[in-house]
Order: structure tokens, then C-alpha cells, then sequence
């Protein structure tokens, strides 16, 4: 059984939708990369799987191991929130209180654990062990200002799973961070599977990346997911036209250097625009009449949905 | 006509203290595509402001054409119309009390010119509709205030054009758009683009030349074909494994760095890259490398390494 199932999100404020009635599952133990461009939605689920999503709206059922989250009072909701499910921000300068030592901020999350380690002082020592920080112990007395932004977004992450939670959610976690940091930070995600039983939610703009990180892709588009699968599934033979189109802009050293590069023609419809149909239609190559109908994902095989009648 | 080649000789360039580029000898030929990468702090931007003479250089020079740009700065507005900059923070470049019309009419007004016809071509090309020129930059996305940037600079058909991380920001789908327009133009006008970029797989698909930078120095030049398939410097060999590449099979085999790169305010002696090569000998701790020809770098004319143990040579 699935760890997460979401099913018909909704989040809006006003006449703006943010998210239009998410379906996706996260499976035990796996990774799952969830890809769209600016605006599609991707934090706003983050944040949603949270119970944060401030001023806007909520309507659907994300349930977890049995209990639907949705349901829960403010107080319940928080008992969740950084124990059972924590988040890795793109930004770790901002997500680090400045006022306290990363040892500090560190035995704070390891004493929400339950039962709490005996001795915190260890427990925070082995945390910045396990994500791959020199001289941990004296670490520990370091300000956030004196860490580099790599540092710091493996102190983030060393908190997050300090409450060995059943859900990390890690959103765009190297963007902000230069490529050869980035890939010591992927590169850890990828051996922190080892040890961390939990699964993870990694949201990204890149393809490539989540190609080499996730176990499934979810692709965002317009506050919907419009293909989910198997990643090398869904990179290698992609379903629905917005992924194939997404796939092509995509720049390797086996194209046509001569040739234009590809792009998506059109924008994707505002919050306030409310399509009758498919959410890609305006955009889409393939578009026929018929795509004026609501497009709901449909399986292709027990693992693979798509949401266009013509996949 | 100037020629659009930018020369550096020995240029240093410092923030008070801090030397942010040390000893660049470096020619940008004219007509070619060049691509910049390296961390951020290696100075990038501080290179391609250099050469729009807006960093002033403690030592050494930039030339444009043969001319110092120090001297061809002093006539801005003439100099605008040879040598424009797309800078990375397109929306701050913005002033915000002005329309988007009145931003994109601005540069032909200063130079006296009729650029209108080639701004409604490029809004077009760029997917920016005609209902923008009443907004003002704060109403506008991150994307849609690079490409109003965009059409400013390119509006005046430079001779030059150094764009600072043009796609940063941009998403996939939009970003081959910017991309055909700078490179249209390129071809057009034979124009000398210089573009710095931590997106490795722009910068291979656009640029014939390639710059590396480490701290501050340059540390790596050559044919960018050339240098992706056969990295010399160890920091390009771990910079370019860490390329994701659309492919499930293939994983990163990012090659293993130490550490971080060092501050650029306490520079390590000897090799600046040492205290992260996977391959330092007690040579590189003490003894500053040159940026040298390498002649063991079979059939690879017109590359230079600044190493004293390159990779891939005899």
C-alpha cells in the first residue's frame, strides 16, 4: 500500500486556483521526483502535505497511513508536521535561524523524537555524520552565517530526518547551490536510502536530475499532475504531449547543434483563467475538439496514468 | 568600425581587499560564441562587467577592438551602441517608474536611432504580447522582465553582447526561445556573445569557445567541443561529471571533490584549486601554476590549462 495518497486537491484563493484537483500517490520507500515549471503548483502541494498553505483554501483528502490528514485540527495536524513529515526548503540561508547554533537547532528536532536519544549531544553529532559534515562535533557551535550554502543544506537535511520522519519532502534543495555542491548534495540523497526507510517527495525544474535520482516522476502542469509513472518509463517513451513537449526542450549532447532549440509555444493559463478541458489544450499540437472535456488521469498500466484521452 | 574582439592583459580587479580577478590574459575573438562557467564567486561577472569597462582594473587592461575599454567608456553613450551587457538581474535592471514601452524605447531615443520596428520583431519572436508596453516592470514575471531586458539590449543590434546567465531563472520551455534570438542575431550580425552560465548543457549546445574560471583566475580555455570531451583542468573534469544528462541509465558519476571551494578572501597558496583536486601533489601546494599551452593535449590546438599535472596528457 501506498504511504501517501492525495485525491482531488484543491487550493485557491478567491478566483485563483492553485492547485486543481491533485490525484498522486507516494509509494513506501520511494522516491518520487515531482516536475513542472514556475507556478504549476509544485510548492503549494509541498506545503499542502504540511497543512500550510497560508491564505489560500483547501478541499480533498491527502491521506496518510490511514488517517486523512485533511481532517485533522490544528493541533493534531502539528504533531505531523516536522515528526512524521519534514521539509528540506530550496533556501537553506533562510530556513536556518541566525540567532542559533546549528547544535542548537539540531537537538530541538531531535527532542520532538519519541522516544527522544538519551544523549542529544551524540544524536546531533551522528546527524551531521550521516550527511557527510567534517569535524561534526565541533560543528555543532557553528552559526548559520559561518557555513557555506552547501553546509548549510545538509544541516537542513540532517534536521530534517532528525525525527526520522515517513515523509521528507525536499523542495528544489540545489538550486540555489553551485554544480559541483549540488551533486555531492544528490549524491547524498542517493546514499542516505540506505539508512532512511521513509520515502521522499523531491520537487525539481530538472529532468535530468530527477532522471538520475527518482524512482517515479509526477509532471505538474497548471496545478494538476498530468503523467505519472516509472521514471525511466516515463523519460523513455513519455505519454502525454505537455511531458513529450517538456522532454524536447530538454538540451543533450545527441542533438543537432544547427537546429533551433525546442521551446512551448503559448503560456500556461493563469490561476484566474478556468479552461473547460485539458489545462494544456491551448498549448498543445495535438489538440482536437474533443480535448474541451475534462481530462482525468486514466492508467495506462497499474503504475503509469496519463491524463489525455489520447495516450 | 571597431573590431569586436575583447582582449585582456593581466587585468586584476578588487573589491577593496579582496581580489576578485587576478592576472587575466584572455582574448574573446570576435563573431564567436563564448561560453563562461565556474562557481559562483569565481568572477564571472565581475570579467563581463570588466569589459563594459563598469569594474574599474587595479592592474593590467581590456581592450575592445584595440582600444581600451577604460577609454571608450569615457563616451557611454557612443560605447552603448557598440558593446551592451544583458545583466543577470534582469528585473532590477528595470526602472521601475517606467512603462515597458517607455524602457523599450529608451535606448534608440538615446542613440538617435529608429530601433521600434526591431522591438515589436523581437517582443514578437520572444512570445511577448503587445499588452505588456503598458505595465510597468513589477507587474511582470521573472521570465517575461529577462526577455523585456532582452529586447532592449539586442533592440540596438550590438556589436557585442555579454549576457550573465541569460537562462538563469528560465524555465526549460521558454528558455530555447532566448536562446534562437541571441543566436539569430549572432549570425546575422557576426557578433562577438559572451555568455556565462552554470547550465552546462546551454552552454555546450551554444558556445564554439569555452572559459573556466576557479577564484578568480582563469583556468581553462579552449574549442568547447573539444574541452567537453576532454577536460584538461580536474576542476572542469569534476564540473562537467556533474552534467545531468536525460538519460535513467546513465547516472552521475560525479567525480569526487573534497570539501568546498575556498573563499575567495583567503585564496590558498600554490594551485588555488588544490584543496579539492582529487589528483594534488605536494608540487601544487607551494607553486602557482601558469595558464599554459599544453602541448600533450593531442590535436587540441588553441587550448590552455593552467595545471601543473593536466589530465589527458602525456
Amino acid at each position: 500500500m501506498n504511504l501517501v495518497e492525495i485525491d482531488d486537491l484543491h487550493a485557491w484563493y478567491g478566483e485563483a486556483a492553485v492547485l486543481r484537483g491533485v490525484t498522486l500517490s507516494i509509494g513506501r520507500g520511494r522516491i518520487l521526483g515531482l516536475v513542472g515549471e514556475s507556478g504549476s503548483g509544485k510548492s503549494t502541494l509541498a506545503l499542502a502535505l504540511l497543512g500550510m498553505t497560508v491564505g489560500l483554501e483547501r478541499r480533498g483528502r491527502i491521506v496518510m497511513d490511514g488517517t486523512d490528514l485533511e481532517r485533522l485540527d490544528e493541533r493534531e495536524r502539528a504533531t505531523w508536521r516536522g515528526r512524521r513529515i519534514a521539509m528540506v526548503f530550496q533556501d537553506p540561508s533562510s530556513a536556518l535561524n541566525p540567532l542559533f547554533t546549528i547544535g542548537t537547532q539540531l537537538m530541538d528536532v531531535l527532542r520532538r523524537r519519541d522516544p527522544p536519544p538519551p544523549d542529544l549531544r551524540q544524536a546531533a553529532v551522528a546527524a551531521l555524520q550521516a550527511v557527510e559534515i567534517a569535524d561534526p562535533a565541533q560543528r555543532l557551535g557553528a552559526y548559520p552565517y559561518m557555513l557555506s550554502g552547501g553546509m548549510k543544506q545538509r544541516v537542513m537535511i540532517a534536521m530534517a530526518l532528525a525525527a526520522a520522519p515517513d515523509l521528507l519532502l525536499a523542495d528544489e534543495p540545489t538550486t540555489a547551490l553551485d554544480a559541483t555542491i549540488e551533486a555531492g548534495i544528490v549524491r547524498l540523497f542517493q546514499t542516505l536510502r540506505q539508512d532512511f526507510q521513509g520515502s521522499i517527495l523531491f520537487i525539481s525544474h530538472q529532468l535530468g536530475l530527477v532522471a538520475q535520482l527518482c524512482d517515479d516522476i509526477a509532471i505538474m502542469y497548471a496545478g494538476a499532475i498530468v503523467e505519472h509513472g516509472p521514471a525511466a518509463d516515463v523519460i523513455a517513451a513519455p505519454r502525454h504531449p505537455y511531458t513529450q513537449a517538456l522532454i524536447a526542450c530538454e538540451l543533450d549532447d545527441r542533438q543537432d547543434a544547427s537546429a533551433p532549440i525546442a521551446s512551448i509555444a503559448g503560456d500556461v493559463p493563469a490561476p484566474t483563467d478556468h479552461p473547460p478541458g485539458c489545462l494544456f489544450a491551448a498549448r498543445c499540437p495535438l489538440a482536437e475538439p474533443r480535448c474541451e472535456t475534462p481530462q482525468m488521469l486514466r492508467a495506462m498500466t497499474p503504475e503509469w496514468e496519463v491524463a489525455c484521452w489520447k495516450a | 568600425m571597431l573590431e569586436g574582439v575583447i582582449a585582456f592583459e593581466h587585468a586584476r580587479a578588487r573589491f577593496g581587499t579582496v581580489t576578485v580577478l587576478e592576472n587575466v590574459s584572455l582574448v574573446l575573438e570576435a563573431g564567436v560564441v563564448t561560453g563562461l562557467v565556474g562557481e559562483s564567486g569565481s568572477g564571472k561577472t565581475t570579467l563581463l562587467r570588466a569589459a563594459m569597462g563598469l569594474v574599474p582594473l587595479a592592474a593590467g587592461s581590456v581592450a575592445l577592438g584595440g582600444v581600451a575599454v577604460a577609454r571608450l567608456a569615457q563616451d557611454r553613450r557612443r560605447f552603448a551602441a557598440t558593446a551592451q551587457m544583458l545583466p543577470q538581474d534582469a528585473a532590477g535592471s528595470l526602472s521601475p517608474r517606467l512603462t515597458v514601452r517607455a524602457l523599450l524605447e529608451e535606448p534608440g531615443r538615446i542613440q538617435g536611432r529608429d530601433t521600434w520596428p526591431s522591438v515589436v520583431a523581437l517582443m514578437a519572436m520572444l512570445g511577448l504580447p503587445p499588452v505588456l508596453l503598458g505595465r510597468r516592470p513589477h507587474q511582470l514575471s521573472g521570465g517575461q522582465a529577462r526577455r523585456v531586458a532582452a529586447v532592449r539590449a539586442l533592440s540596438l543590434e550590438p556589436r557585442v553582447l555579454l549576457a550573465d546567465e541569460p537562462t538563469a531563472g528560465l524555465d526549460v520551455s521558454v528558455q530555447g526561445g532566448l536562446l534562437n534570438v541571441l543566436l539569430d542575431q549572432q549570425r546575422a550580425l557576426r557578433q562577438t556573445l559572451v555568455v556565462s552560465s552554470h547550465n552546462l548543457n546551454v552552454v555546450r549546445r551554444i558556445s564554439t569557445a569555452l572559459v573556466v574560471m576557479v577564484l578568480g583566475e582563469v583556468v581553462e580555455t579552449g574549442p568547447t567541443a573539444s574541452v567537453y570531451a576532454s577536460p584538461a583542468h580536474p576542476y572542469t573534469a569534476a564540473l562537467l561529471s556533474t552534467n545531468p544528462v536525460l538519460d535513467p541509465v546513465r547516472r552521475i558519476v560525479a567525480l569526487p571533490l573534497r570539501g568546498e571551494m575556498p573563499s575567495v578572501l583567503h585564496p590558498p597558496a600554490g594551485c588555488r584549486f588544490h584543496t579539492r583536486c582529487p589528483q594534488v601533489q605536494p608540487r601544487c601546494r607551494t607553486e602557482h601554476p601558469n595558464l599554459a599551452q599544453n602541448a600533450g593535449l593531442a590535436g587540441n590546438a588553441g587550448r590552455q590549462v593552467r595545471c601543473h599535472y593536466p589530465l589527458g596528457s602525456a
